[in-house]
């Protein structure tokens, strides 16, 4: 059930991303200010973006899980989530590049998107150990949805703090009133931020499809009582 | 297509820039294909479950008989197709699909 669409998915990721490079380093004209540098945003923004709005779906999800108590809801936003701390990490390496060849230094302290960032990825991070602590599935599950709702509207208020405060040097390329990305810049990101959406739900169905066939392997095992039934797994949910 | 795609092309600067674009796509690909292989060691232990529970499913069914034994039951036509429990799952099957029928069995 989880892996239904997969592989037309996965075709289409694996196009969307070759055209999203192709647009990066055969079409989009290098930056004025910042020069070849900039081809960095092509990847580093999309990944940002995606993993920001997944872990709001992952509260969605929790959302549903706890008004219908659905398991399946719960796999979802531990997926959604587990996916964007993923994200999570390639923004902050790929982050920390870009600010060495822009600015000189990997890491800058005073500059808020950068700790914003930081802040919203140690909270997801301790998600797990949270999860772990709880051994009681159906607790567990539960809790873990709380933890996601309260962590999921964090996000967009964070985000909102942070394009409120005035930043000196983290560049801003949407919603300036003169200037902004041209057309060619506009399109080529658009398609990588396409290329990553995609990519990001493949993987969250890949994983689901792979947590899906382990918990049949479970049942199957419990059903005919062979050696083994009785483990099962404490973080991960059951998918059944 | 490619020549032509090229000559638009902006020149790629081989200076100080470039070792840090490629790093950062480097970054995202070995992620990806790290990602990749948990997935597939994840896989090749839920195939290795498979295979334990299905052995065990056919020494119980064939008892006194070790699991991948019970395909070369004696009385069995290896030339004819394998019915009930002493065949292999389908990778339809396997993966909680439908059973594909048999050969010579249609849906009429």
């Amino acid at each position: 059930m989880y892996g239904k669409g997969l592989k037309p998915l996965s075709i289409a990721t694996v196009a969307m991303l070759v055209v999203a490079l192709s647009l990066v380093f055969f079409y989009a004209p290098l930056d004025a200010d910042q020069g070849f540098i900039q081809k960095i945003f092509y990847i580093h923004v999309p990944l940002a973006t995606v993993a920001l709005i997944g872990f709001i779906v992952g509260g969605l999800f929790a959302i549903a899980h706890l008004r219908t108590g659905n398991s399946s809801w719960d796999a979802y936003s531990y997926v959604s989530i587990h996916i964007s701390v993923i994200f999570g990490v390639a923004v902050l390496i790929t982050g920390a590049i870009w600010a060495k060849a822009s600015w000189g230094h990997w890491w800058v302290w005073n500059e808020p998107t950068l700790v914003s960032f930081l802040i919203v990825f140690l909270l997801y991070c301790t998600y797990y150990p949270f999860r772990y602590a709880i051994e009681d599935r159906e607790q567990q599950a539960r809790y873990a949805s709380v933890f996601a709702v309260t962590a999921g509207a964090f996000v967009p208020l964070n985000f909102l703090a942070v394009r409120m405060a005035q930043s000196l040097v983290h560049p801003r390329v949407f919603a300036t009133s003169n200037g902004g990305l041209p057309g060619s810049m506009m399109l080529t990101f658009l398609c990588c931020l396409a290329a990553v959406a995609l990519l990001w739900t493949t993987l969250v169905k890949f994983e689901l499809a792979a947590k899906s066939a382990s918990g049949q392997v479970k049942r199957l095992r419990r059903a005919i009582g062979a050696p083994g039934s009785g483990s099962t797994s404490r973080i991960a949910p059951e998918v059944s | 297509m490619l020549a032509l795609l090229l000559a638009e092309a902006p020149a790629l600067p081989l200076d100080e820039a470039g070792k840090y674009v490629a790093g950062a796509y480097i970054v995202f690909v070995v992620l990806l294909v790290v990602y990749v292989a948990i997935m597939a060691a994840k896989l090749g232990r839920i195939e290795k479950e498979l295979r334990e529970v299905a052995s065990f499913a056919e020494a119980k069914a064939n008892p006194g008989m070790p699991g991948r034994q019970a395909e070369g039951m004696p009385g069995r036509d290896p030339a004819q197709p394998a019915t009930g429990s002493d065949r292999d799952l389908t990778p339809s099957e396997a993966v909680g699909g439908p059973a594909a029928p048999a050969r010579g069995e249609r849906d009429v």
